[in-house]
């Protein structure tokens, strides 16, 4: 598989969040902005990025019955960095994302993509893999979270879109909305799949 | 006891891990196809989060904090409750084999179920006691279990229902589960003060 | 044997390495965060007191309680962070008095994880304005109507229980810190 081919599964043909519906704590929990939801994206892609390196470099000496465990391991080492570091940096986003960052650990786009993908596969290939799922799941964040604050808010990215007169719809950005707004968009990607 | 009965009305119904947390989702779109699968993969969450969260509080409390190495709690928390699984899968498949078939998939995947690591967390993040901790992660399974059901009993009888082809399947179970969260919401008015 | 043998040296070295990187990018960074910390209650004070140019921490026990002066050297009064349940989670909240707790000048939501669009509205200036500058005769109290007197706290529409805890913390934070300074 070529990786032009890994890139367009990840972004689009294989999209974590709409075709495979993984990860979906924090697509419906941070949304509620689209500021929220690119960094929550960068977090996981950064996250992704670094465990299938590990695990790719790792993959000979790790025991079958163990990998899990120890992928799990991994994986929370780099959540902690990404957690401290936006503590450090950006103390803002660290309040907005609260306690879902160190749930990054849990995602499963990132343990699926390590047992997956980049424990049978070379370190290029992994990473390219990475990158491109973690982009995908980035920019299905960000329409998410776009779309949940337009409606919820009247802004995106903190910019006034709506006209004066638009009474913000809270449900949108309150949790039902989330599973609305996520529902219809997975119909959306269904039928446009159809027609291609 | 006025605190405890508090935690469990507010985490079975009110603040419910699913319907206002998102945590457990994917177990919950796995799962709750079959009412009785969901029955199964539910006791296994109450019981193993009962269970993780008691022992989380005991070694954040009585060793890390000592320690001062409370950064490494994300780690130690997955270790427990990654063993915890271990545990559990190796004794439904001694005692009870049917149900270890009927689960035999799901129950690796309650390790990476974000309900069982939140509930460690948002316990060591609401300082609660001992005692607390544990009815706490107890009501969390109970109000995971309690929508699980729900979540597939509708699902048996959406079988039978005229869907649209494109909404089938994930995308009309993601909506019934926004309807469900307007109605929880209903709840919200149970505690006053 | 010889396999378990592997098994268990592989996930302890490995766990061992990671407790290892975690600790030492934890120390490099402990600083910033502090200072982080620190930084969000100093601008808190100043919000609410722009006066406030020199700004002492003193520490009565295991309490620390921030002393405010103005550039001239004058006693301006006292803030202090307290905290307690919110609806979500635990609500922080820095408030400030003057020097004989006789008025609260206002007060700055430190750290909070309320329901967006509802019960996080508790951090916009509308609800917090309520607070600014009220003689402390009696206690804060909850009304969902239009207020009667300043110690009416208006609640924010569908967040009672956010509105009513946010007043539980400060009431119970006024007493304490009335504790802490004797007065």
């Amino acid at each position: 598989m070529n990786s032009t081919q890994l890139i367009i599964k990840g972004v689009w043909t294989d999209h974590p969040i709409f075709r495979q519906l993984l990860g979906m704590c924090p697509t419906l929990a941070v949304t509620t902005s689209s500021i929220n939801g690119i960094s929550m994206g960068l977090a996981v892609l950064f996250v992704l990025f670094f465990s299938s390196f590990v695990v790719s470099l790792i993959k000979k000496i790790v025991p079958s019955q163990v990998r899990i465990a120890v992928y799990t391991v991994i994986i929370a080492t780099f959540v902690t960095i990404v957690d401290i570091f936006l503590k450090a940096y950006f103390p803002d986003i660290s309040r907005a994302l609260g306690p879902y960052i160190p749930l990054i650990i849990v995602n499963c786009i990132i343990l699926g993509r390590c047992e997956v993908f980049a424990s049978r596969h070379s370190l290029g290939v992994s990473l390219i893999d990475a990158l491109a799922m973690g982009s995908g799941f980035t920019w299905g964040l960000f329409v998410l979270g776009s779309i949940r604050e337009l409606f919820g808010a009247g802004t995106i990215l903190g910019f006034k879109i709506m006209p004066a007169f638009y009474n913000p719809l809270i449900i949108m950005i309150l949790p039902a909305g989330a599973f609305l707004v996520l529902g219809t968009l997975v119909g959306v990607m269904n039928k446009i799949e159809q027609k291609r | 006891m006025k605190d405890l009965l508090l935690i469990v009305v507010s985490t079975v119904l009110i603040n419910n891990f699913v319907l206002s947390y998102f945590l457990g989702i994917c177990p919950f779109l796995g799962v709750s196809g079959k009412l009785s699968s969901a029955i199964g993969m539910g006791l296994s969450v109450i019981f193993v989060m009962t269970l993780s969260s008691s022992i989380s509080w005991l070694i954040y409390h009585l060793i890390l904090i000592p320690l001062e190495i409370t950064f490494l709690s994300y780690v130690v928390f997955i270790l427990v409750i990654a063993s915890l699984v271990q545990i559990v899968e190796m004794f439904i498949r001694k005692y009870s084999p049917p149900l270890y078939q009927a689960l035999g998939i799901y129950l690796p995947l309650i390790t990476t179920n974000c309900a069982i690591l939140g509930c460690a967390l948002f316990m060591i993040a609401r300082n609660y006691a001992f005692l607390p901790a544990v009815v706490f992660g107890f009501s969390a399974g109970v109000g995971f279990t309690l929508i699980l059901l729900v979540m597939a009993g509708i699902r048996e009888e959406l079988q039978f229902n005229d869907v649209p082809g494109v909404l089938k399947g994930a995308p009309i179970t993601l909506i019934t589960a926004g309807l469900l969260a307007l109605c929880f919401m209903g709840f919200s008015g149970l505690i006053s003060s | 044997m010889k396999d378990n043998l592997k098994i268990i040296s592989v996930l302890t070295i490995i766990t061992v390495i990671c407790g290892f990187i975690l600790a030492f990018v934890f120390t490099s960074a402990q600083g910033k965060i502090q200072e982080n910390q620190k930084q969000a209650i100093y601008r808190a004070i100043t919000t609410i007191v722009p006066e406030a140019e020199n700004i002492q921490e003193k520490t009565y026990g295991e309490d620390l309680v921030y002393e405010l002066k103005d550039k001239n050297g004058e006693f301006l009064g006292y803030a202090y962070v307290t905290d307690g349940q919110g609806y979500q989670s635990t609500i922080s909240i820095l408030f400030a008095v003057d020097k004989d707790i006789r008025d609260i000048l206002g007060i700055d939501i430190i750290e909070s994880v309320e329901t967006p669009g509802l019960g996080s509205r508790i951090t916009e200036d509308a609800f917090k304005d309520q607070f600014k500058n009220v003689p402390l005769a009696g206690i804060f109290e909850v009304v969902k109507e239009l207020p009667q007197n300043p110690h009416q706290i208006q609640a924010i529409t569908s967040a009672t229980v956010s509105s009513r805890a946010v007043v539980s913390i400060v009431n119970a934070g006024i007493e304490k810190l009335k504790a802490i300074l004797k007065k």
